[in-house]
């Protein structure tokens, strides 16, 4: 389920191009050289049917599974390949393969020069032929995945949703030192593969989660931290609790790349950071646990580069807030709507991290627990608590 | 009856305990943590002290608590018969064939699900649970040991949350959380899928609780939109009723012993009692005002009980509707209610782990059990066995608790 939202906000807002030195033949652009070739070599000849085969990314939930070794969602599902030809058997064929060539070219054009597009560029360069940003989405991550390489390589990217604010430093490839430990302004998540190393001494937590106090990071009872949240779509920000509201929040592959390198330079520490997740509770805030712990359906390719194997599940749990808001409770339980009783149903029966023999049981019984009382709780609920969010994640962190 | 009832509850898990030590734990790393700034100054305390004490500091510091039980007290003890005996009074236990203590739970029995047990349902000699995870267990009551006689593998694949037996306990019927209705049979204490009967797939998959009629031969449901059905299991589950309320989410439903009416329970506070015969409502009940979780017609069916996130327990007239009592003293949403066969006394289980007693005649409340602090999902008398009554209750704790009446107290 997480994978299907995914796909839908990685569409994003413009980017600012960055300029990057060209590098060398790649694998990128030999497999554009090679296809746009072979189509130009087939239209050149009467009898010529151009194609292009895409290797597509795994649909199907039945094949999904834990890896026990990386601890991510991966698929078992054998390769699958799809040609497009032209003028091929119907017109929807037809309009596949110019909308997949038009990608590649669009794909190839920023390659040679060498400048990052974003994917609402490359839509909105002909709204009507795409049709939808999803058309868009899809085409580039198949073309990524058939050419075995990240979807940074083909120099097309998201606009950053992530934000980031904490006790770290960041050392670019550049040589720069990016210093943002006593800062208390949301940044954006860095690109990961700007980062040359990052440096967390002195780091306790991590908590995906934007708070309130703009400090937190500094103040902890539970030593310094860092925070990363992830922006709703679209970013505006006095729609900030609305969005909130609608349980999004969902981590694109920027975002899920940095928490990963954090975790990755954490491993040389020897006091090293714990990484929590402060989610909602209802299915979207446990969907994203599981996004960031174990990976997306989407990128079931990619999630064993991306998991963030020993996330601690900091809250917000259902049982905590039916117990301990009991003066409040009218205003602070939410009925779950007929969409999330749909979406726990979907999730406990055909994703497996949630499997009744899967590695979460206790996030597979909070799933049940919330049919049970058809109720949902919100983070929002701490701020109405004795002593407010801050408070509550003190006593968390220090006793985790 | 009015005798206290005596716990006999296997501890499972050791959650209980070690969550308290987490609590422990926190508050003190809170403290720590809050004070850590004077650590960096303790000259302070040292000068503090009076120089007629500072000899005698030392001694202080190493005072020793003055009971402390000597190795020779410990000794005499053993030798005069008086110390910890070792464990003799062992037994074979008649579910699993594994060694247990005699008089107490066979851990290995007892051991229901790893998960949340949602509902139970009981017949005159066994005790069927529905949990998170995909089995149903059956446990036998007529043995004191209460062992596990049938585990009903696969029955729902995403866990079930209602099971109902009907009176003789010859049928069951199951709902899981995908909404799909599973009937079982039972022949001579082993349940099967019950091939002769079905709910017919036509109804839409949003039934949430079930009752099922003495006889076995109706099955009634309330759905999420609020609508209660009646299927008729023997003739290919045809829908034979379909009532419709307000469009508030049925979170329960019961059927009177008689099968004459049907009483739900919704989400928005409101009771109703529909007549089977009639298919009317004969009067409108007044309702909670908060999200009712459990409703439960007295074995006579003069009296129905509903109870919710109000945390009261309301008592109703069923041949006036009016509201006759109210039971408060449970400080967490009740969860469940059940009748004792007699109809003398009723049961409420919390969502704080709560479990009350209460008499009808005196409308008070006779006994409460604490032995939990997790939720209460499901509360039901066990059917009389002899003469001793008891009852079990099942929940967040993830295990079966039985009680029975006291003997000789």
């Amino acid at each position: 389920m997480a994978g299907s939202h995914l796909d839908g906000m990685e569409a994003e807002a413009f980017e600012r191009p960055t300029n990057i030195t060209t590098i060398p033949q790649t694998p990128v652009q030999s497999y554009i050289q090679e296809t746009l070739a072979a189509i130009l070599d087939e239209l050149s000849s009467p009898e010529g049917q151009p194609s292009i085969t895409l290797k597509q990314r795994g649909k199907k939930f039945a094949s999904l599974f834990i890896n026990p070794e990386t601890l991510a969602l991966e698929t078992s599902e054998m390769q699958r390949y799809t040609t497009y030809r032209w003028p091929g058997r119907d017109e929807n064929e037809a309009w596949r393969f110019s909308v997949a060539l038009r990608v590649l070219a669009a794909i190839a054009e920023a390659v040679q020069e060498g400048l990052v597009v974003s994917k609402r560029d490359i839509y909105y360069s002909d709204p009507a032929c795409f049709g939808t940003q999803r058309t868009v989405d899809t085409l580039v991550d198949d073309l990524a995945h058939t050419m075995g390489v990240d979807r940074t390589a083909l120099y097309v990217e998201a606009a950053a949703k992530g934000l980031v604010m904490g006790y770290y430093q960041i050392i670019t490839r550049s040589g720069a030192v990016v210093d943002v430990r006593l800062s208390n302004q949301d940044t954006l998540v860095p690109r990961t593969q700007d980062v040359h190393k990052i440096d967390l001494a002195d780091v306790a937590w991590a908590v995906y989660r934007r708070l309130a106090s703009s400090s937190y990071h500094l103040q902890s009872a539970a030593g310094k931290g860092i925070l990363i949240t992830v922006r709703p779509n679209p970013p505006v920000t006095f729609q900030e609790t609305y969005q909130q509201l609608q349980g999004k929040g969902y981590p694109d592959l920027n975002t899920r790349a940095f928490v990963r390198k954090l975790l990755d330079h954490s491993r040389q520490l020897t006091k090293r950071p714990q990484f929590y997740a402060l989610v909602d509770g209802d299915p979207d805030g446990m969907a994203i646990m599981a996004t960031y712990q174990y990976g997306s359906v989407a990128f079931a390719h990619e999630n064993r580069n991306l998991n963030v194997p020993g996330l601690h599940w900091l809250g917000l749990r259902i049982t905590d807030v039916v117990a301990g808001a009991d003066p409040l409770e009218d205003n602070t339980l939410i009925r779950l709507t007929k969409r999330d009783r749909k979406k726990v149903v979907a999730m406990l029966s055909r994703n497996p991290i949630w499997a009744a023999d899967g590695p979460e049981p206790e996030w597979r019984v909070e799933l049940q627990r919330m049919l049970m009382l058809n109720v949902k709780a919100e983070t929002e609920i701490l701020y109405d608590m004795e002593g407010g969010l801050i408070r509550w994640l003190d006593r968390k962190l220090s006793s985790g | 009856m009015s005798a206290p009832m005596l716990s006999r509850r296997l501890l499972l898990t050791e959650t209980v305990s070690s969550a308290a030590a987490v609590g422990r734990l926190s508050r003190f790393a809170i403290n720590a943590s809050a004070w850590s700034p004077n650590w960096l100054k303790p000259a302070a305390i040292s000068l503090s002290i009076p120089g007629i004490m500072e000899g005698l500091w030392d001694s202080v510091l190493r005072a020793v608590p003055k009971k402390k039980t000597s190795h020779m007290k410990k000794r005499h003890r053993q030798m005069a018969g008086k110390a910890l005996k070792d464990v003799k009074s062992l037994s074979t236990c008649s579910g699993c064939g594994q060694v247990k203590r005699s008089h107490v739970l066979c851990p290995h029995c007892v051991e229901t699900h790893p998960v949340d047990i949602f509902a139970l349902a009981v017949t005159d000699k066994q005790i069927l649970s529905a949990s998170g995870t995909s089995s149903l267990k059956v446990h036998s009551t007529t043995d004191p040991d209460f062992p596990l006689v049938q585990s009903i593998d696969g029955a729902h694949k995403v866990g079930c949350h209602h099971v109902v037996t009907n009176g003789n306990g010859s049928r069951a019927v199951s709902i899981g959380f995908g909404g799909e209705i599973m009937i079982w049979s039972c022949h001579d204490g082993v349940w099967a899928k019950d091939g002769g009967a079905s709910v017919n797939k036509a109804t839409p998959a949003d039934v949430w609780a079930i009752a099922l009629s003495e006889d076995g031969q109706y099955l009634a449901g309330v759905t999420q939109d609020g609508h209660i059905k009646v299927w008729d299991l023997d003739t290919n589950g045809e829908e034979i009723r379909d009532y419709e309320t307000k469009g508030s989410f049925g979170t329960c439903i019961d059927l009177s012993a008689d099968g004459r009416f049907i009483a739900s329970g919704h989400e928005n506070g409101s009771v109703y009692i529909f007549s089977t015969e009639s298919g009317r409502m004969p009067f409108s009940l007044s309702g909670l005002v908060k999200p009712v979780r459990a409703v439960a017609f007295s074995p006579g069916g003069k009296f129905l009980a509903a109870a919710g996130d109000s945390k009261v327990i309301v008592l109703y007239d069923t041949s006036s509707g009016e509201q006759v009592a109210s039971l408060s003293g449970h400080t967490a949403w009740v969860m469940s209610l059940s009748w004792s066969p007699t109809g003398e006394y009723l049961l409420s289980g919390s969502f704080d782990g709560k479990v009350k007693v209460w008499s009808i005649d005196t409308r008070a409340c006779v006994a409460t059990h604490s032995e939990t602090d997790k939720a209460i999902w499901s509360v039901k008398w066990l059917a009389k066995i002899g003469r001793s009554v008891g009852f079990a209750t099942a929940g967040a704790n993830r295990s079966i608790s039985f009680y029975r009446e006291a003997t000789g107290g």
